[in-house]
């Protein structure tokens, strides 16, 4: 099994943010997650990146018990996030953002001649610089490339945030809420870039509000109320499954 | 031999209120304007030199120089915030920088009108209380007595003033008492300015004990920021904790231990501390 | 490189000027700017405020020149465990702060009460150190001038050649590593650290790098320093040997190669300049941190190079 993920939850003090939930994902799947606000998708994100530690429970990847494992780890495991409010290295060009995000790929173009070099060679250079120029196309961001990512629409910031990620070769890729605050070019855009992500093998988590979006491209649908879990299954089931329903009265049909 | 430690406890416990108050100052200024203010120290040398100024050389009553060297702190602390501190609210290494770069202009000033000798009062309140075997000068005793007066009061009035829980909901939540009409703008020029007051009133009564150099205000900061730390920066109440506790472990330290690395022990604590229990000791906030 | 263009002028500067005044200036110029360039790497650029590299300084000094009379060995020579020894305390003390996680306020507070603990030390192990009275170094380093053979370095033109050459090679490193990955890396862990690390930087291990790295250009410094003055003393491992440092590269600009010099030029220069006491002296350099810090937060050298639109 790819991700699994056992009775995990999280305590805040006296809040309990994310309460046993237990889910698997399996590879080549794009799992969609839902819920209302507070029900504990970005803090569940946030445990399976390392950016928190779990109260209780556990997650498996690929066997191993990655619970608690430092975010660069898990990262160089394969597990990267991207973020709902978008994270950037204020004063940077979009170009050197991305050329960053590279440093895990060119630990592995290098392999252990890394910790000799300080400058890396031309071949793993161009090779790093090749793939940023891909990355950058794929994201609409190419003319941007030295602009300061300060200066970004909030649409570009977040594609940018996707680049970034897809500079690190994820083998699972979880997204929050890649699609708020899109407008629908944008978001057409997006899903152009998650249709590419799912041919390259990347396995996809994506949280989102827009339940359409989601249905669209998951293979399966979580629902997520209170912290808890409380569906589990294809677009279908979980849409129309009455506990679901009720946590989203009057957004069954949520849009755009 | 227990007399001898109990002595030294005793003084511990003065010398850590001392470091309490400045710790209540550093505590303070960090939770409402986001800073650790360095130059407190140099508002109590700016209150201990205006006391014995004003007490041996302009002839004045004691208790009166105590209360105008608390105004003449409080409105140093005034001109500072004015000029430097009200730029760097928030941004702790601005603040910390500016505020090493006035203590060499304070200290500098000091060195200037005062000069690098020493100077004692001459006696304020002589004599002395025996218990039991034990004797510790009045002057010291009251000195404790108003510190412990003066940070008792400040955490009533944060506890049940209007003013002192508006202090409180700013330090937890700034956006939330700007929204109830908090003023708070000139809740942090009043705390800073409270800092310093409290700073001088400290150097005020240090002066009627201990005698005075310039170069005081740079120890007593250091103390001041390891009590904080040590309880908790954000911890009021912990504060007046953390200075005797430091205080006592550095009298006891001086018992067994060579007299050259007392201000080691104090270090080494805070060292530990920052490591394992990275809150404080009474837990303050992050 | 612009700043390529002035070597040339300042090596050949000896036989142009005879003023010992401006190349001793220049002199101290350098070996303080290789301290601030140390300090701007971890500052500058990673972004750590450590207040340990006054203590690496003055142990530059002390360790050399005991390694030097305990065992009659070279100038050279005596470096290599002197910079073992800054290894290894750069590597217990960053590794107690990083690995805890202590963030800005408390990382500067902890390296400060190590570096304090040092100068304790240093100052009260009399039988090795000398206590407050100080360490005469009478001894000077050697190099090998073809034609000439082995030559003392003594004297005001032969320290002002080492000194700048010293700098020279110090700024070329500094320059590869922050041009590299490693200096991205660094940038990156400044701008947005939980970024980076979900990015898959180990931010310990490049935090550790650059605090390190500071601390041994740091003690290259001392070294030359005590060298040079003559003197060791317990000063020159205080905290106010750190603040001279970060006042200098705050002054100069941090965001430029040649900042940190620029500012220990006009901060070594200036009591020549104008004639001080020891107090207005001490006061004159916290108004200009002050200054500095309110008015030109990227330094003189940002100032100038915004005057010319060069970004």
């Amino acid at each position: 099994m790819f991700l699994k993920v056992d009775a995990l939850s999280k305590r805040f003090g006296g809040l309990v943010a994310v309460s046993a939930v237990s889910l698997h994902i399996e590879e080549g799947e794009i799992v969609g997650i839902l819920g209302p606000n507070g029900s504990g998708k970005t803090t569940l994100l946030n445990l399976l990146a390392g950016l928190l530690a779990p109260s209780s429970g556990a997650i498996l990847w690929q066997g191993r018990d990655i619970s608690g494992t430092k975010p660069d780890l898990i990262a160089a495991l394969g597990i990267v996030k991207t973020f709902q409010n978008p994270q950037l290295f204020a004063e940077l060009s979009v170009l050197e953002h991305v050329m960053i995000a590279g440093h895990l790929a060119l630990k592995r173009l290098l392999g252990f001649a890394r910790s000799k070099t300080i400058f890396a060679p031309k071949p793993a250079r161009q090779e790093l610089e090749a793939r940023a120029s891909r990355v950058l196309r794929l994201c609409r961001l190419s003319q941007e490339a030295h602009r300061p990512a300060a200066e970004l629409s909030y649409g570009e910031e977040k594609m940018l945030g996707v680049a970034m990620a897809m500079m690190c070769e994820p083998k699972l890729l979880l997204l929050d809420e890649p699609a708020s605050g899109l407008g629908q070019a944008e978001i057409g855009n997006l899903g152009a870039v998650l249709r590419d992500l799912r041919e390259h093998g990347t396995t996809l988590c994506i949280i989102d509000h827009k339940v359409a979006f989601l249905a669209e491209f998951a293979h399966r649908l979580i629902a997520l109320q209170n912290g808890s879990k409380i569906a589990d299954g294809t677009a279908q089931e979980v849409l129309g499954n009455p506990s679901v329903i009720t946590a989203y009265l009057g957004r069954q049909h949520a849009g755009a | 031999m227990t007399q001898v430690i109990l002595g030294q406890v005793l003084n511990g416990i003065i010398v850590g209120t001392l470091y309490g108050i400045i710790a209540l100052g550093v505590t303070l200024t960090f939770g409402i304007t986001g800073i650790v203010n360095f130059a407190l120290g140099q508002f109590m040398m700016i209150g201990a030199y205006a006391a014995w100024h004003l007490t041996d050389v302009a002839h004045l009553p004691y208790p009166l120089s105590v209360a105008l060297a608390v105004l003449i702190a409080g409105l140093a602390g005034f001109l500072s915030d004015r000029a430097l501190f009200q730029f760097t609210r928030n941004n702790l290494v601005n603040g910390l920088l500016v505020s090493i770069g006035l203590i060499s202009v304070i200290e500098s000033a000091a060195l200037l009108l005062y000069t690098a000798t020493p100077k004692n009062m001459d006696f304020v309140l002589s004599g002395s209380w025996t218990l039991g075997a034990i004797t510790i000068s009045r002057m010291k005793v009251v000195t404790f007595a108003v510190l412990l007066a003066v940070i008792a009061l400040t955490w009533l009035a944060l506890a049940n003033t209007w003013l002192g829980r508006a202090t409180r909901a700013y330090a937890q939540n700034p956006e939330a008492a700007m929204l109830m009409g908090v003023k708070t703008e000139m809740l942090q020029v009043g705390v800073s300015v409270y800092s310093c007051a409290l700073a001088g009133i400290g150097g005020a009564l240090y002066a009627g004990i201990y005698s005075l150099e310039p170069s005081m205000g740079a120890l007593f900061i250091l103390k001041g920021v390891e009590a904080a730390i040590l309880a908790g920066v954000g911890n009021l109440a912990g504060a007046l904790v953390g200075g005797i506790i430091l205080g006592i472990t550095e009298s006891i330290g001086a018992l067994f231990l060579p007299t050259a690395f007392r201000d080691a022990y104090g270090l080494v604590f805070l060292v530990a501390i920052l490591l394992f229990r990275p809150s404080g000791l009474f837990g303050g906030q992050k | 490189m612009s700043a390529a263009w002035l070597l040339l002028p300042l090596y050949l500067l000896p036989l142009v000027s005879h003023s010992e005044v401006l190349l001793t200036i220049l002199i101290f110029t350098y070996i303080l700017g290789i301290l601030a360039i140390g300090f701007n790497i971890v500052f500058g650029y990673a972004g750590q405020l450590t207040m340990f590299h006054g203590a690496a300084f003055g142990i530059g000094g002390y360790a050399t020149f005991l390694m030097l009379s305990k065992f009659g060995i070279s100038f050279w020579l005596a470096m290599l465990p002197m910079f073992a020894v800054i290894l290894l305390l750069s590597m217990m003390v960053g590794w107690v702060c990083f690995k805890f996680r202590l963030r800005e306020f408390y990382f500067a507070v902890v390296t400060l009460a190590f570096a304090e603990l040092i100068r304790l030390v240093v100052l009260n192990w009399n039988d090795v150190t000398n206590g407050t009275l100080g360490l005469l170094v009478l001894d000077k380093p050697t190099i090998w001038w073809p034609g000439r053979g082995v030559v003392k370095i003594d004297g005001t033109v032969p320290w002002y050649l080492l000194t700048l050459t010293a700098l020279c090679a110090v700024t070329i490193v500094s320059q590869l590593i922050v041009r590299s990955w490693i200096g991205r890396n660094f940038a990156a862990i400044r701008l947005n650290e939980e970024l980076a690390q979900t990015l898959g930087i180990n931010t310990f291990r490049y935090k550790m790098l650059a605090f390190t790295l500071s601390n041994l250009f740091a003690a290259l410094a001392g070294a030359l320093f005590g060298f040079y003055s003559n003197y060791i003393e317990p000063a020159q491992l205080s905290i106010t040997q750190s603040l001279d440092a970060i006042a200098m590269v705050l002054l100069g600009g941090m965001g430029s190669i040649l900042g940190p010099v620029v500012g220990a030029f006009l901060l070594t220069g200036l009591p020549h300049v104008i004639e001080f006491s020891a107090e207005l002296r001490a006061a004159t350099y916290g108004a200009i941190l002050i200054l500095v810090i309110l008015l030109m937060p990227r330094g003189v050298v940002g100032l100038f190079l915004r005057w010319r639109h060069v970004s």
